[in-house]
């Protein structure tokens, strides 16, 4: 196992730093997210850890020696790709073959080292077939047996789910982390896709523009994000802003546009202060129409199965995103109570 | 029925090309099989009955089959230079990043927008005893007298790998651009080195290009006319040239058809040998 320091990592193309001073450390056998829109640089860290880019600046160390003059067939580390890269030219056996066969192990050690992998993600009876003759799911698997089957000291995963179906998707989440948790490699996985990151990882670290915006637990990053940004890359939220009227403790009395709440947690605001706060939409419910509490007009709604998506116009114009279990259920036009979770509120720093 | 139909309509859509091979290619071909077993003719380009003496006078003169051998060794000397200098070439047009690609593009393909007679021609500018190349070496005192450059065997060789480069660079290039450049990335990080990666990921994916190129030069080397009969001279003969020396010289259509013949099948031969030791064991759906 290896502890990976990344420190001030500064690299750009040209125009602006693509990866700008990031730092982050990742511990033995964690598995980390970096979580990001495109063109954020994801990619172009991982890059640089496998030894294929070059910093500008800043240290990459693996259990505390620098490697950033250690070319990257010499930095032991497994790597899947988005789109797999397996040699087509080489059957699944040959393709986990390669990485032992550089690593001088004998033959017959290669030969059991492989089944067993295989037999890991459920490929066993491949191992006579081209890439081309397996599907898109099998290809993937094979990535990852071609990447773990040389034990490397850290695994890098590319974007490895974007080109499945949302099912197979779905399936290889809890596939991959299962095979990491018993291997346990340390891990950097990079998507684009919250849910994945979320989902997956022991921490999610948030990038945008080649900065960290935010390092947590996934809760940490879905229920208490740092900034706007954050909260609205990181699934949906409703920004709600207003004037603190009253504070006391951490919490504080807010006056909105439609109506007043009670937030436990209202940051550094003091009375009179502006602050924003997220709520998420499951944090919404709807409730039929009542005397008190803020009121609202059904503007859309979208059925998705185990949720229901409302659009609810408030007194003033604001339009708040609620998603409802669909047992009970308003038209469009109808109107109807909002209420909030308030224990929900987090406050958002810019 | 609908495949009846269909078999139809494809025969239609494949006749002309059909209709064009079997005029210009399968016809003449029959025409000079049958020519090369006629005995030479008087005033006519061949005489009557049939004879197996035109084989016979290739076969008991060794100063044919040493003509053949060195045709040969030229194509084969062609070949391996512009695979050389071509994989390369190919190599930085399908991976460069430089912005000049498309000037470095059009100078690869430069030398097929110049008729093969001129840049013959311009090689023998270049050769000639009282050549640029010469006179600058001797200008230069690098030199005492002409380096034998042109009226052999070596000339040939550079002015026809100048003019078939294209032919090499063109095939391998677009094999290249059909590599996925993190295939390379992959190779490395299960632990080869540069040049393992290259040797055992990136050449043999590259290998269809390699062998299309290389059999469009070495069948184009052995068959060039011009540029051989330009800087051999009378002096070196490649095959090609004794052929059309046969027909237009001394009028010999009859032997000049064996001649002919028998470059073609050895050419055919060597074809094949190659694409047999270079076959892809691999296929790709
Ligand atoms: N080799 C390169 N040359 C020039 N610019 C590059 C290069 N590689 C990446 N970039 C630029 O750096 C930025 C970050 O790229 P990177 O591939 O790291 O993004 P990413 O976060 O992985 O995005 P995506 O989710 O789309 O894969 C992009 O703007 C990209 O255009
Ligand atoms: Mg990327």
């Amino acid at each position: 196992m290896t502890e990976v320091r990344i420190s001030h990592l500064t690299k750009s193309f040209g125009a602006g730093p693509v990866v700008d001073a990031l730092s982050l450390t990742i511990g033995h056998g964690e598995f980390v997210s970096l979580l990001g829109p495109s063109g954020c640089g994801k990619t172009t860290t991982l890059r640089m850890i496998a030894g294929f880019e070059d910093a500008d600046s800043g240290v990459i160390a693996f259990d505390g020696s620098d490697v950033s003059r250690v070319p990257a067939e010499k930095r032991d580390i497994g790597m899947v790709f988005q789109n797999y890269a397996l040699f087509p030219h080489m059957t699944v056996a040959q393709n986990l073959a390669f990485g032992l066969e550089m690593r001088k192990i004998p033959a017959a050690e290669i030969r059991t080292r492989i089944a067993r992998v295989l037999d890991m993600v459920q490929l066993g009876t491949m191992t006579e077939r081209y890439p081309s003759q397996l599907s898109g799911g099998q290809q993937q698997r094979v990535a990852l047996a071609r990447a773990i089957v040389i034990e490397p000291r850290i695994l890098l995963l590319d974007e490895p789910l974007a080109n499945l179906d949302a099912k197979l998707r779905e399936e290889m989440r809890v596939f991959i982390r299962d095979i990491q948790r018993r291997v346990g490699i340390t891990t950097v996985y990079v998507t684009h896709d919250q849910a994945e990151a979320l989902s997956m990882s022991d921490r999610v670290v948030v990038m945008f523009g080649g900065r960290i915006a935010q390092t947590g637990a996934p809760a940490d990053i879905y229920d208490r994000p740092a900034t706007r940004q954050v909260a609205g890359f990181v699934g949906q939220v409703n920004v709600i802003e207003g004037v603190v009227e009253t504070a006391s403790g951490e919490g504080g009395h807010v006056r909105l546009p439609f109506g007043t709440i009670e937030a436990p947690r209202i940051g550094a605001a003091t009375p009179g202060a502006r602050v924003a706060l997220a709520l998420r939409p499951e944090a919404v419910s709807l409730v039929p129409p009542a005397g008190a509490g803020w009121q609202g007009r059904v503007v859309s709604r979208h059925y998705g199965g185990n949720l229901v998506d409302y659009r609810v116009a408030m007194a003033d114009g604001t339009v708040i995103h609620a998603q409802t279990f669909p047992t009970t259920q308003f038209e469009p036009g109808a109107e109807v109570g909002v209420h909030a979770d308030a224990a929900r509120l987090w406050p958002l720093g810019d | 029925m609908a495949t009846g139909k269909r078999r139809s309509a494809t025969l239609l859509l494949i006749a002309p090309a059909a209709l064009v091979l079997l005029v210009f290619l399968v016809i003449p071909y029959v025409n000079i099989v049958i020519m090369s077993f006629r005995p030479p003719g008087e005033g006519a380009p061949y005489g009557v009955g049939f004879t197996l003496a035109n084989y016979r006078k290739f076969f008991s003169d060794s100063f044919y089959m040493l003509q053949v051998l060195n045709t040969l060794w030229i194509g084969f000397v062609v070949t391996l230079s512009c695979l050389l200098i071509g994989f390369p070439v190919a190599w930085q047009l399908a991976r460069g990043e430089s912005r000049l690609r498309p000037l470095y593009y059009s100078i690869v393909l430069a030398p097929l927008l110049v008729g093969i007679v001129i840049r013959s021609y311009g090689w023998t500018v270049l050769l000639g005893n009282n050549g640029v190349i010469n006179r600058t070496l001797m200008g230069w005192g690098v030199t005492d007298g002409p380096l034998p450059l042109m009226y052999n065997g070596l000339g040939i060789c550079i002015a026809l790998t100048h003019v078939l480069l294209p032919f090499m660079v063109l095939p391998i290039m677009s094999a290249i651009q059909g590599i996925d450049p993190s295939l390379e990335a992959a190779a490395r990080s299960l632990g080869a080195s540069r040049a393992v990666a290259f040797r055992r990921v990136l050449l043999p994916l590259a290998r269809p290009g390699i062998q299309t190129g290389s059999i469009l030069v070495f069948v184009l080397a052995i068959s060039a006319y011009v540029t051989p009969a330009l800087i051999g001279g009378l002096r070196v003969k490649t095959m090609a040239v004794t052929v059309v020396d046969a027909l237009i010289d001394t009028f010999q259509w009859p032997f000049g058809s064996a001649l002919a013949l028998v470059l073609s099948v050895v050419g055919a031969t060597c074809v094949i040998v190659f694409a047999r030791l270079t076959r892809m064991r691999w296929k790709v759906a």
